[in-house]
């Protein structure tokens, strides 16, 4: 009877088969039975919950409301789906208020004698129904499925709210059975009843727990058996977009060794950081900017970097010079020095110190031509622009670089990054005017091909 | 790292303890013959203890992730061979050799107490010399260790310790060490840079271990964890 296949307007079209009703997420009053049908059946929502109201007061229209909801998920597919609503904490909409305002009004109507007159005379059955009513709608609202993980609610009034619902239910529910079954009678009358069918509840629960225990120890297994699965699924569809696809790779250039190792390190470095990714690590900051740089060298030119970096902070257009300024010189270091290629970046309080080593022969600045633009400008006039500062000291073996930054200003600043220079182009030597053209034969001992330095 | 030219009278004694039987193979054949011995080899928590015991050997080179024991990996073996001592009455010393450089791992196996920990990318010379050693009973720090050891004990907030018995913070020296390490400086670059000797380099790092595995201020795991928040 929910099952209407084939309208073209229901709620998960995504999903292959006929469309299932859903219980609406977004758009709904109680429980978005009437809304789900609405999407479902793809008619005004409206004139569905006119329709249900009719029903309610003429009388069928309750269970089959009751049986819709039992029995309809709600709609996960929904924009603002339960992802979002169990973000907040359930208030009060005026559309509930509304269904609270029928309700009474329809209880006043059972006391006067309006149109459910008849019912009066019936008032101590009526009302105790309509407490158990009111107390499994109070409970069963917050066992909804969508609600499950407002049981755990971040927010303390949530967490009150989630207790105080089904313990208020609970008692309703208790009070209205309780006058149910007494009818009138005094409550002295009813103990021994009372006792008796206590005591045939603690004999259920006795022959009912172990079934129970086991079913929901089932349901716990069979819910981590799919985690499970589901983990294991993502990782051999990543192992297979990433290392498998590598392998092959290696396999069909496994006569270039430079690329062999190019391809492995590169593999390497994904398959770690999908390892072990830090999720508190945020895209904006400058050891994330340091280690893309490096990475990327890495990748161009096939030797690895030892990278270690300390510490962390935003990145700011400081930040960002001195990433382009370190960059140059990981490129210099794998261009001309000799692995090991190691850079180590320490963020803190005290500023940004940053350090580019390699073990070849080194050079010293003073052998660098003025117009070997690629040290120059590229590192000490982008530092220096910056406030920092770039040193370069020749070693027994290798050239150490080292880069400076003062601290961040305590205050955020606004400005504007179009008015960094270092903004407009990576490419170091591309960013000033030379001055003269490179002469063929250049003094710096790392730098045969006219690279820049 | 040099290889010595000289080959100590008795080789070192070696196990190694790696669940991949092809990079077992690999490392033997970059050890030096007569320098170093292997005497025993495991793939699990539980052989390598029964190894261990078995052979007392001067180094264990350790892999951190191992099937068995208690699911810890290389902190169960550490764990599980705690007062088992060589023939000449030094204690089995513990190398970490592994392919995770993730700051949980490499804490929690230093803290168990193992002695150094290398990556699995070392060449083989300078694991020669890690071995070595860790077999006079030294400590070795990869740049990235060290890198660590900065992030952990805080001094790139500017903290220093007043004393270098405190144990939660590193001296002035200990951090100067440690940032030479991490810049991918050797023992002996360190020791020229800073104008001491070797020797004394290997003390300050062998007092940066002691902090570092016995310190209780830093809940090191915790904050290997929460340490990139901003």
């Amino acid at each position: 009877m929910s099952e209407t296949p084939g309208t073209p307007s229901a709620a998960s079209g995504a999903v292959p088969g006929p469309p299932r009703l859903y219980r609406s997420t977004g758009d709904k009053w109680v429980a978005g039975v009437c809304g789900g049908i609405a999407g479902h059946l793809g008619v005004s929502a409206v004139l569905v919950r006119a329709v249900m109201a009719f029903a309610i007061v003429a009388g069928p229209g309750l269970p089959v409301y009751g049986f819709l909801w039992v029995m309809t998920r709600p709609d996960t597919s929904a924009p603002g789906g339960p992802a979002a609503v169990s973000t907040h904490v359930r208030t009060m909409r005026p559309s509930q208020i509304l269904v609270v305002v029928g309700v009474l009004a329809g209880l006043i109507g059972i006391g006067w004698g309006g149109p459910l007159g008849g019912l009066g005379s019936h008032l101590s059955f009526v009302v105790p129904v309509v407490a158990v009513a009111a107390g499994a709608f109070l409970a069963w609202s917050q066992l909804d499925d969508t609600e499950r993980g407002r049981w755990r609610a971040r927010s303390p009034r949530g967490k009150v709210l989630s207790i105080a619902r089904p313990v208020i239910g609970f008692a309703l529910t208790l009070v209205g059975v309780v006058a149910l079954a007494t009818q009138g009678q005094s409550l002295q009358a009813v103990t021994g009843t009372a006792l008796a069918a206590f005591a045939v509840l603690v004999g259920a629960v006795v022959i009912a727990a172990p079934w129970v225990v086991r079913m929901w120890q089932g349901l716990q297994h069979e819910q981590t058996e799919r985690i499970r699965a589901t983990e294991r699924a993502d990782i051999a569809a990543h192992l297979h977009d990433s290392v498998l696809q590598t392998l092959a790779l290696i396999q069909r250039r496994a006569d270039d060794p430079a690329t062999v190792v190019r391809l492995a390190r590169a593999q390497e470095r994904e398959l770690r950081a999908w390892l072990y990714a830090d999720p508190h690590r945020s895209e904006d900051s400058l050891a994330t900017a340091v280690a893309a740089a490096a990475h990327e060298v890495e990748d161009d030119h096939g030797v690895p970097i030892e990278l270690v970096v300390t510490g962390d902070r935003r990145l700011d257009p400081g930040g960002v010079a001195l990433v382009k300024a370190a960059r140059e010189a990981m490129l210099n270091a794998v261009r001309h020095g000799e692995p090991p290629v190691s850079t180590y970046v320490e963020i803190g309080a005290q500023g940004v110190e940053c350090f580019v080593r390699d073990h070849g022969v080194g050079f010293d600045i003073g052998e660098i031509g003025d117009d070997r633009l690629g040290v120059r400008q590229s590192i000490l006039g982008r530092m220096s622009r910056h406030g920092g500062t770039a040193t370069i000291r020749r070693l027994e073996h290798g050239t150490e670089i080292a880069l400076t930054l003062p601290p961040l200003p305590p205050v955020a600043r606004s400005e504007p990054e179009s008015g960094d220079p270092d903004s407009v182009a990576p490419s170091a030597s591309l960013e000033l005017e030379p001055p003269t053209v490179p002469p063929p034969g250049s003094t710096s001992q790392h730098a045969p091909e006219g690279a820049p330095r | 790292m040099t290889i010595p030219t000289t080959a100590p009278t008795t080789p070192i004694r070696l196990v190694l303890v790696d669940d991949h039987r092809m990079f077992r193979s690999g490392v033997k054949t970059e050890l030096v013959p007569g320098v170093t011995e292997v005497v025993g080899e495991a793939p699990d928590v539980d052989a390598a203890i029964t190894v261990i015991r078995q052979t007392t050997p001067d180094v264990v080179l350790l892999d951190v992730h191992l099937p068995g024991g208690n699911g810890n990996g290389g902190v169960d073996v550490i764990a599980g061979c705690r007062g088992v001592q060589t023939a000449a009455g030094q204690p089995v010393r513990f190398l970490a050799l592994s392919v995770s450089d993730a700051a949980e791992d490499v804490i929690a196996v230093i803290r168990a107490g193992a002695r150094g920990y290398v990556t699995k990318t070392i060449s083989g010379n300078d694991l020669m010399s890690a071995i070595r050693r860790v077999a006079d009973g030294d400590a070795v720090f990869s740049p990235r260790l060290a890198g660590f050891v900065l992030d952990a004990f805080g001094t790139t907030a500017g903290e220093v310790a007043e004393a270098d018995e405190e144990l939660d913070r590193l001296s002035a020296r200990e951090r100067e060490v440690m940032r030479l390490i991490a810049r991918g400086y050797q023992y002996k670059e360190v020791a020229k840079e800073l104008f001491i000797s070797i020797k004394t380099v290997e003390t300050h790092v062998s007092s940066v271990l002691r902090k570092l595995q016995l310190s209780s201020r830093h809940e090191l795991t915790a904050w290997a964890y929460g340490r990139h928040i901003l």
